[in-house]
């Protein structure tokens, strides 16, 4: 029972990373119904962008020392006589790391938020009214350009990120059995929920939330009612690829950095998929459930079999709800 | 388009080559295919097999994109269920007939086709998309497994027989040319043929409505599935020819990078046209041979700059996409239309 309840907490926390970058997708689909297949890669460039803001900039030699390694007075104090891997040691080597992890995470989002629009701009615009086939295909072809600049730009090796939280081991029992995580897997549970919060609570109390909700409502109709529906969509592509940058840094500081990280977008369409294209909370559910289910069959059937849950999962919710778990059917007419 | 082609009767209009100018095509185009294994180099014969394959591929999801309006990002799938088939058939017969194990992989491909194609009764646009490639996602980690092993390889990818053909065996590339094209010509034949059909129209119907379709009587379940299974086969026959044509054959081969290809090449082209497949094949298959050599041109043989070639190449490829579905959502197939529209009226109108 310990062991289960260890692996279903595992699988949360990687469920809410999950639901992190699909809001990302579901954003864009609500606002401007095109299905972002790039959104993967849209996150390697939020990790790539933090790895230049946290990682390269910071040794570059212009920049002052404390950027790199910031050791205030108090600080050293209180690592006096600290062992290595406790807790008092860690969360110390993470304030030592702190300017340059708000650098990166700052960098990341505003480079990512204006890649975001500009993919919005060149690529995007000119399909409005085209067909949602050739939309997915941009975003297809869209995979491509990005992996090859990203390659282009940054070297394709795997590098190491500062970890956005302290990493030191939580250990407690449950059920009589050892129970632990670590603590940086419970700041990124903590960062991937209070985001997936936030943009709920801007989607229903603010200006813009409600002029995206009616854009997604009906676009014509927004458009008479006097709503810039171009803005929106920027917005969309804007929100999706800042929450994108924080996805990024997660992903890059927990599975390393690589150009292979694009490929997580594809699972997480999976997700977003069975959760229902057009509704946050089915895709958060979604999520939690294939992290859990991932974990789980990683536990007991060993990890190549949880390279496919997801897809597996996807497959039976569409046929039993053929528009995912919570996805409103599309009404047609003739 | 054709001035003075004059019809009598039904069955003219419905031919294949229902206007001189076509036949003409053929005819030419036949001939230009006898004489390339004669003129061409090695490299060369290898481009062309690979591209006649794809055109096999790229026809059979044709069928099912381009007709039936049923979106697939899994036909790498089927791609690999008939080249893991060819490979597993010549352990047992090493000296099967290369039509027979033709056969075979396209009824294997094609009864997958049939099990991936019903989600589509449920489901369909994206969700078709997603489940068809979380298909091909299943299909390739199977084949990868330990347990398949001595049958596909594993993950390590296996060595492909070469064809016997009355036992003679097919080696060098002007060898398997003869095998591989004239199979093409008759598949991509016979799915012309079948758009002029009663199968053929249902399947055009599905696409501009399937609710209308419906009411007009055609079955749904029926026609999707029956297009799922063909498209399917053609993609199991493209990937008999593959394992037939390539020396050895990787699970990586057929993931969603050949799917997503496949699909490119069709919308290149032109999707629901019938030389589509073949303009988008050529062209898709080609850019990158163009590219490698302008980067060997500029570079001169600089081997330093030969690592940027790969992310340059996917750039422009990924650029190429996006300004086909911008600039021409129609495909090649549009821009050969309005120059033989030009042709034929010049000089009176443009």
């Amino acid at each position: 029972m310990g062991q289960f309840s260890q692996y279903v907490m595992n699988g949360i926390m990687n469920g809410s990373v999950y639901a992190l970058i699909a809001l990302g997708i579901v954003s864009i689909f609500k606002s401007t119904k095109v299905v972002n297949f790039a959104q993967g890669h849209v996150i390697m460039f939020g990790a790539y962008f933090y790895f230049t803001f946290s990682v390269m900039l910071p040794e570059a030699t212009f920049m002052p020392d404390w950027v790199l390694k910031w050791e205030p007075e108090w600080l050293a104090a209180y690592k006096e006589g600290a062992l290595m891997f406790s807790p008092k040691a860690a969360i110390a080597g993470w304030v030592n790391n702190l300017p340059r992890i708000i650098l990166g995470i700052i960098g990341a989002v505003i480079c990512n938020g204006i890649l975001g629009l500009l993919i919005e701009r060149v690529f995007m615009r000119p399909l409005l009214g085209q067909s949602s086939f050739a939309m997915i295909l941009c975003t297809i072809g869209l995979i491509w350009v990005l992996e090859g600049s990203a390659s282009l730009i940054w070297t394709a090796d795997v590098d190491q990120v500062p970890p956005l939280g302290p990493n030191f081991p939580i250990r407690f029992t449950l059920f009589g059995e050892q129970v632990f995580f670590f603590s940086a897997s419970v700041v990124n549970f903590g960062l991937a929920l209070f985001l997936f919060g936030l943009l709920m609570l801007v989607l229903r109390f603010t200006r813009s939330g409600v002029a995206i909700r009616a854009t997604a409502e009906d676009q014509s109709t927004a458009y008479a009612m006097g709503i810039n529906v171009p803005a929106v969509f920027s917005s969309a592509w804007v929100i999706a690829s800042t929450t994108g940058a924080f996805a990024g840094a997660i992903l890059a500081s927990r599975n390393g950095l690589s150009p292979t990280l694009g490929l997580f977008g594809l699972s997480v369409l999976a997700i977003v998929l069975m959760g229902g294209l057009d509704s946050f909370l089915g895709v958060l559910i979604a999520a939690m459930l294939v992290g859990i289910f991932e974990s789980l069959t990683q536990w007991q059937l060993g990890g190549e079999i949880a390279e496919i849950v997801p897809y597996v999962l996807v497959l039976i919710v569409i046929i039993w709800r053929p528009n995912g778990l919570l996805g409103q059917a599309e009404i047609e007419r003739i | 388009m054709i001035i003075g082609e004059y019809k009598t009767d039904y069955g003219q209009d419905e031919g294949i080559w229902n206007t001189w100018a076509k036949k003409l095509g053929f005819v030419v185009a036949l001939l230009l295919l006898l004489l390339i294994p004669f003129i061409g180099n090695d490299y060369q014969l290898l481009m062309a097999g690979q591209i006649a394959i794809f055109v096999i591929a790229v026809v059979g999801l044709n069928v099912l994109v381009g007709y039936t309006g049923l979106m697939s990002l899994g036909h790498g799938a089927f791609f690999a269920l008939g080249a893991y088939t060819t490979v597993a058939l010549h352990q047992f017969f090493p000296h099967l007939f290369p039509l027979i194990t033709l056969i075979i992989s396209m009824v294997v491909a094609g009864f997958f086709g049939f099990l991936f194609g019903l989600p589509s009764l449920r489901v369909k646009g994206l969700y078709l998309a997603v489940a068809t490639l979380s298909a091909n996602f299943i299909v390739l980690f199977f084949i990868r497994q330990d347990w398949l092993e001595h049958l596909t390889g594993g993950r390590g990818g296996i060595e492909t027989p070469n064809a016997y053909f009355f036992g003679t065996e097919l080696i060098t590339n002007q060898q398997k040319y003869f095998l591989i094209v004239p199979i093409a010509i008759v598949m991509f034949l016979f799915a012309q043929n079948l758009f002029r059909s009663r199968f053929g129209r249902a399947l055009i119907a599905i696409r501009d409505n399937d609710h209308s379709a419906e009411i007009l009587g055609i079955s749904l379940f029926n026609y999707k599935l029956k297009s799922f299974v063909i498209s399917a086969a053609y993609c199991g026959a493209a990937g008999t020819l593959w394992a037939y044509f390539f020396p050895a054959i990787l699970p990586e081969d057929f993931g969603l990078n050949m799917s997503i290809t496949l699909l490119i090449c069709l919308v290149a082209g032109g999707m629901g046209r019938s030389l589509g497949p073949i303009f988008g094949t050529i062209l898709i298959l080609m850019v990158p041979e163009l590219l490698k050599m302008g980067a060997f041109y500029f570079s001169e043989g600089n081997a330093s700059a030969q690592i940027y070639f790969s992310p340059i190449r996917d750039i422009v490829f990924g650029l190429m996409i996006i300004g086909f579905l911008i600039f021409e959502p129609m495909g090649l197939v549009s821009i050969w239309d309005r120059f033989w529209r030009f042709i034929n009226r010049w000089p009176f109108a443009k």
